[in-house]
């Protein structure tokens, strides 16, 4: 009973965080004012949180940053939730504003990328389409089968979590994601920033640590205080949409749309379903798209364009 | 006594190679050492700098390390395998090899597994796999697998060696003397009376049993952490077999050599005869030709199914500027060389056969390093990458010197241990004997740059910006004292009855709306003459200020019933001044829901307040429905209120909480006449959401499943109980060897 008691309970705090920074982000108008927020120091600054019974609530904007759950917690999950990433391949032009935005929030050098982008191209007959790449959040993660201590692990809320103070560096998962997801800290991923906080959250994977495995987290630090990730409410184009299965809703920031109605009348599908994997990423066909893929040669270097072009089998 | 002759000329023969090192031993062993030396200092630098200073980048991840972990645990069949086998089959010209095979066995299992401990990112949490162990893993199997292999081993070889320790003990050594006394521990009291006799020969069988699975199981854990992916090259169902048959042929490939250069060095011609050397080589041949089998049928599948990913890796591998030479050396001459050399009589003798050995374990060892580097080099996501170092994997002077420190550790402690016990066992016994006995067996630095230049250039933009920011205004201030002009944006939001101002300063900069912080806003109520201040607010981050008002404002409305809010921002050095203004209405909202038969209705009752406090019905004016959700609000429908009232369709598919509840707001939007006003109710018409579901145990969860565990907990305790066994009847040989002393003592000589 009591329990149950305590779900609703934080449910209820949730839903009166959401709402608040829901409210905050349409007042506080549009995309531009999400990046800038994203780069900022926040010391001592409050931000004022509306509760849909209209309580006001303020919460110290550095406070919320450094709240996300440690140790047993943070292997747990988020109850009651399940996240999910919607990517829409008909918006996305390889402006990789996502992973600027990804790097700043996890503050990472910029060697270390947690999405990838790829060109692909499914046959010498279709057109190539530009795919970004987060980590899939598996629902049957091969990553977390071998690990030997347990140090990734999958959580009640669908997030595949990594605890760098338990990884021993073994490199077992990165062979065992088919999606190249894993990056490897070879050296001490704050050799060019100091790190944010002190004490290490598996949810934020901050202070980074050497000699161990990261990748993309779905940012459950930022789920817990309301607010979307930074790849998402970086993208110009709001390719990204992310949201809570069990709500049944997923945003891009601008656009509230049901899951189940844009998966199933976009036909969206998961990347190498084959593989049994069950991924918590689905993707939109690149149909209908907004730019033309070669929009996405154009912040490129000429080396790279050339391997782009060899990947998709592009001739020309 | 004949017996006894014989072995004391095995020992005069064997005594110079166990009392004396000879000048070109002595070289041998400098030498190795500052090969191992070297291999430290690598060691060294790796420990210090981090795996950075390895070829090994995030695509393959593993290297030169993980090739010669399956090469040394590949060649330590030798011993179990193949002295398991010929001990239980009584192969009469198995004795001479047997010790060196054994020795393979225990040096190469000591040194394979330090390869991955030099893999791993942190040493310094080797713990964890005892604190956090998840049998679910390769690894803990492999890492289970090799302790049990590597302890059998080591009591195998013990096991086999107490007779000629016992013979040491008899026979004491004039040069180094320290070892007399470890003779006489190790051999356990050992007289080879009868029932010590038969105590040793039937542990030696024992061991022989168990040591054969095992080391068939400890090659197959190991190809498992490979075939357990879902890697083109890797994930193939023979690979279990496939690697135990490479392990056997490299392991009979590694003993041939072993024999020839200890043939060579001590003289060991009359003992090991081109005999030992051609039945070797027949059982290294028939190996050889499995091994093919195994590859072609391997490479067949692969390519006739000529899935795309498969096709990645076999390309590559049949690609001549790629990695074809190395295949078919690896695959073609490792195979069929040796096979020709030892199959067509003409060609068969004792450095022949050593030749087409070193080419068969030469050949595995690449063979090796094509399972692991084309597959991780071919992922099945494009390898995007313009690192160079992180696209193609070369293995850097750090790893090759540990390699080679590997192979140089792998003779000195060969070459030290035949210093402490004959190379060759001495203890000769009768053929009948000897059925029992000897036992036998066992992307790129330049897109990296582009980015750090980008962010400078970047950066400088902001410097640049910044500069001239300041050079302006500063120039404002001095001269002009031109301002900039903020634009104020003042929102009414009514919440549940909670009346809120809300401000946003916004400022124009290169064409974008940069928000201002730290700016005071002053709240006003505008009357028909009047200015009533209500209060100040700072703006935060964002430009966003927000003031609650009282419940009564203590004014009155004007003839439309609405008040006026007034924001407005003083003139500062930076900033001009600005103001806002909203004439607002307030309205009263009331949600209500309605079922008849299966149509559920929300209906919501708005009422603005009039002029004298009084209410009238909300007439055409569209209100928003909405659903809360963890980031945004999801909009339901919209309609029209009409005479104060309006309805919608209860979306009935949306999922609510554990029990049903979902919240619902309903929302007057940027209204011209209420701004926005909300109100919110809950009901439980929401889908319930179904109980999470929690697995206890499985692959991907903390406990195994249970088969898995049973598995583990009935092999592992077969095996060591055996172990144990072993050790208890090693102490009652020594038992019964006590008491044959002090029966000798007493001078009753003759026993049993």
């Amino acid at each position: 009973m009591t329990a149950n008691e305590n779900d609703r309970q934080s449910r209820r705090k949730f839903i009166k965080l959401g709402i608040g920074a829901g409210a905050g982000v349409i007042v506080g108008g549009g995309l531009l004012t999400a990046i800038t927020r994203a780069g900022e120091a926040e010391s001592g600054e409050k931000i004022k949180l509306l509760s849909p019974d209209g309580q006001l609530m303020e919460v110290d904007k550095s406070h919320c940053r450094s709240c996300p759950a440690t140790g047993l917690e943070a292997r747990q999950g988020i109850p009651n939730k399940k996240m999910v990433m919607v990517v829409d391949l008909a918006r996305c032009r390889n402006a990789r504003k996502c992973l600027d935005g990804c790097q700043k929030m996890h503050n990472l050098p910029p060697r270390i990328e947690w999405i990838k982008f790829f060109l692909l191209r499914d046959s010498e007959d279709t057109s190539p389409y530009w795919f970004p790449k987060p980590c899939f959040q598996c629902n049957n993660p091969p990553c977390v089968k071998v690990c030997p201590v347990g140090a990734t692990f999958k959580r009640s809320d669908g997030i595949v979590l990594i605890d760098n103070d338990r990884c021993i560096g073994c490199k077992f998962c990165m062979a065992a994601c088919p999606y190249s997801s894993r990056v490897f800290n070879w050296t001490d991923p704050n050799e060019l920033r100091e790190p944010k906080g002190t004490t290490y959250s598996p949810e934020t994977s901050q202070p980074g640590k050497v000699g161990t495995v990261g990748k993309c987290d779905f940012c459950p630090d930022m789920v817990r205080i309301g607010k979307l990730p930074s790849c998402v409410s970086s993208c110009p184009n709001g390719v990204f949409f992310y949201g809570d299965k069990n709500e049944d809703v997923v945003t891009n920031g601008t656009d509230t749309v049901r899951f189940s109605e844009l998966i199933q009348q976009r036909s969206a599908y998961r990347f190498m379903e084959e593989l049994g994997t069950e991924p918590g990423v689905y993707y939109l066909p690149p149909v209908n798209r907004l730019f033309d893929y070669k929009v996405g040669f154009e912040d490129l270097s000429e080396e790279e364009i050339k391997l782009y072009k060899q990947e998709a089998h592009i001739t020309e | 006594m004949d017996q006894n002759e014989k072995t004391l000329q095995n020992f005069e023969n064997f005594r110079p190679q166990i009392e004396s090192i000879s000048k070109k031993g002595k070289i041998t062993i400098a030498v190795l050492s500052l090969i191992i030396l070297f291999g430290l200092y690598a060691l060294y630098v790796q420990m210090v700098k981090g795996h950075i200073v390895t070829g090994m980048r995030d695509y393959v991840i593993w290297g030169l390390y993980i090739v010669n972990f399956i090469f040394f645990i590949g060649i330590s069949y030798a011993g179990a395998l193949i002295s398991g086998i010929l001990h239980l089959l009584r192969v009469q010209w198995r004795t001479p090899i047997i010790r060196m095979a054994e020795t393979i066995t225990v040096v190469s299992t000591l040194i394979g597994p330090c390869y991955i401990l030099l893999c791993m990112g942190r040493l310094d949490r080797l713990h964890h796999l005892l604190l956090f162990g998840r049998i679910q893993s390769p690894i803990a199997w492999d890492v289970i697998a090799i302790t049990t292999y590597l302890t059998g081993s080591i009591i195998f070889l013990y096991l086999a060696s107490i007779r000629d320790l016992a013979f040491l003990r008899d026979h004491p050594l004039s040069v180094g003397k320290w070892r007399n006394p470890v003779y006489k521990f190790l051999a356990a009291g050992y007289h080879d009376t009868p029932k010590q006799k038969e105590l040793l020969n039937q542990l030696i069988d024992l061991l022989s049993i168990v040591i054969i699975p095992l080391a068939i199981l400890v090659h197959s854990v190991l190809a498992w952490i490979f075939g357990m992916t879902l890697r083109p090259g890797w994930h193939s169902t023979i690979f279990a077999p496939y690697f135990v048959v490479a392990a056997v042929y490299s392991g009979t490939g590694v003993l041939i050599l072993v024999m020839w250069v200890f043939r060579k060095i001590y003289h060991l011609e009359s003992y090991i005869t081109k005999i030992h050397f051609t039945y070797l080589g027949i059982l290294l041949m028939i190996l050889g030709a499995l091994y093919g089998y195994f590859t072609f049928s391997e490479y067949l599948t692969s390519w006739y199914g000529s899935v795309k990913w498969d096709m990645a890796v076999l390309y590559r591998l049949f690609d001549p500027t790629d990695y074809w030479w190395w295949f078919f050396f690896a695959a073609f001459i490792g195979v069929l060389l040796p096979i020709a050399i030892i199959a067509i009589p003409k060609f068969r003798n004792i450095n022949s056969i050593a030749f087409a050995s070193l080419i068969a374990v030469f050949a595995l060892w690449i063979k090796r390093y094509l399972i692991i580097i084309p597959t991780l080099e071919a992922p099945l996501l494009p390898l995007h990458d313009l690192r160079p170092e992180y696209a193609h994997y070369s293995a850097t002077w750090v790893e090759w010197a540990l390699t080679v420190g590997g192979v140089a550790t792998f003779f000195l402690l060969f070459y030290l241990f035949s210093k402490f016990i004959p190379i060759i066992p001495i203890v000769k016994i009768k053929s009948s004997e000897e059925m029992d006995y000897l036992k036998l067996r066992k992307l790129t630095t330049q897109r990296m740059l582009k980015r750090i230049m980008k962010q400078v250039r970047k950066d400088k933009k902001v410097v640049v910006v910044v500069l001239i920011l300041l050079f302006v205004s500063a120039g404002h201030v001095g001269l002009t004292q031109e301002q900039l002009t903020p634009r104020l944006r003042l929102d009414f939001v009514n919440k549940s009855g909670i009346r809120l101002l809300n401000a946003k300063v916004t400022v124009k900069i290169e064409g974008k709306n940069t928000p201002v912080a730290d700016l005071k806003v002053h709240y006003f109520l505008i009357g028909d003459k009047t200015k009533k201040p209500l209060g100040i607010d700072t703006t935060n981050g964002d430009g966003l200020t927000s003031f609650t008002l009282p419940a009564d404002l203590g004014a009155p409305r004007s003839k439309e019933g609405a008040y006026t809010y007034m924001a407005c921002v003083d003139s500062t050095k930076e900033y001009s001044g600005a103001s806002a203004e909203v004439n607002i209405r307030d309205v009263f909202m009331l949600i209500t829901f309605h079922q008849k038969d299966t149509i559920k209705q929300i209906m919501v009752e708005a009422r603005e307040i009039g002029p004298k406090g009084d209410t009238l019905p909300v007439q055409d004016q569209k209100i928003n429905f909405y659903v809360p959700r963890t980031f945004t609000s999801l909009k339901i429908g919209e309609a029209t209120v009409v005479n104060g009232r309006a309805t919608l369709d209860f979306p009935v598919t949306l999922p609510g909480d554990s029990i049903g509840n979902l919240p619902i707001v309903a929302k007057f939007e940027d209204n011209e006449a209420y701004g926005t006003a909300e109100t919110n109710a809950v009901i439980n018409w929401g889908k319930p959401l179904p109980p999470m579901q929690i697995i206890h145990r499985g692959l991907g969860d903390v406990n195994a499943p249970l088969w898995m565990v049973y598995t583990l907990i009935i092999l592992l305790s077969l095996v060591w109980f055996h172990y144990m066994y072993a050790i208890f009847t090693v102490f009652r040989i020594r038992r019964l060897g006590k008491k044959f002393e002090a029966l000798e003592k007493t001078g009753s000589g003759a026993i049993q």
